[in-house]
């Protein structure tokens, strides 16, 4: 039994750092039982959790930092993305999912993707007032059932 | 993200590099594709074979550039999409708006059909 392994990372808004999450991604998800498409379909959610978080929650302030907590578990990996910003109602965002194909909309495709590309999404309220979002991926053998 | 452009016949092809992920790079591909227009330029190849990431923003600098092209009856292609760039058109379903090529010939001799 694998004991979970935290790490945590904490930035200013500025998109020059999201290139890094990619290779945090790479390093933190190494020996888990991923796909490359998984893989790829982790860090792709979690830039676009930073990227939302530092465009919508912190607009851009470089004082706000943004916050990234992976967590490396047995038959998963969950993150947790946080901003300091006023949040927004997800409920309400989720009944009004705009359609991704529609070249008209310029924005909300980055919950969409994510929402497609990892097994669990939600929106929560931070403790310190910010939005979180949690992401949640299961590995191959995570998501079997009856799994020994 | 950084760029080149160089013209092959009455295509023009604009090799991106780097990272497309907003922020000014949308004032910059913005203000290029305008560049291109007045220049009458329409026939548009994008390279992403140095793209080493893009993330929903700049697709959306991408449809932008489309639009823009299109309203004006000029037309853009995408060229060597990587696999992690075409699982964001493919979720997305723009996949089903851009016209996508893995070979550069066949992206500027598909404006000669």
């Amino acid at each position: 039994m694998m004991a979970e392994e935290t790490f945590v990372l904490e930035f200013p808004s500025s998109y020059k750092w999201l290139n890094m999450l990619d290779l945090m991604c790479a390093e933190i998800t190494a020996g888990m039982n991923f796909s490359q498409d998984a893989l790829n379909e982790i860090s792709i959610s979690v830039i676009e959790a930073c990227t939302n978080a530092l465009e919508h929650g912190n607009k851009c302030c470089a004082d706000c930092d943004v916050r990234a907590v992976f967590r490396r578990l047995e038959d998963r990996i969950v993150i947790e993305v946080t901003d300091c910003g006023e949040g927004f109602d997800f409920a309400d965002y989720l009944l009004h999912i705009p359609d991704p194909s529609d070249i008209h909309k310029k924005r909300g495709r980055g919950i969409f993707i994510m929402n497609a590309m990892m097994d669990k999404l939600l929106y929560v309220q931070s403790e310190k007032g910010g939005m979180k979002v949690i992401l949640e991926k299961m590995t191959d053998r995570g998501g079997e059932e009856g799994d020994d | 993200m950084k760029y080149k452009v160089r013209e092959e016949g009455n295509v023009t092809v604009i090799d991106l590099s780097g990272k497309l992920m907003g922020g000014d790079d949308a004032d910059v591909f913005r203000d290029l594709v305008y560049e291109l227009l007045e220049s009458g330029r329409k026939k548009i190849v994008v390279n992403l074979a140095s793209l080493t990431w893009i993330n929903s923003s700049g697709i959306g600098i991408l449809i932008t550039g489309y639009t823009t092209m299109r309203k004006n009856k000029g037309d853009l292609k995408l060229l060597n999409v990587s696999k992690k760039i075409e699982s964001i058109l493919y979720v997305t379903k723009l996949n089903l708006i851009f016209e996508c090529f893995d070979d550069e010939y066949e992206a500027i001799r598909s404006y000669s059909r």
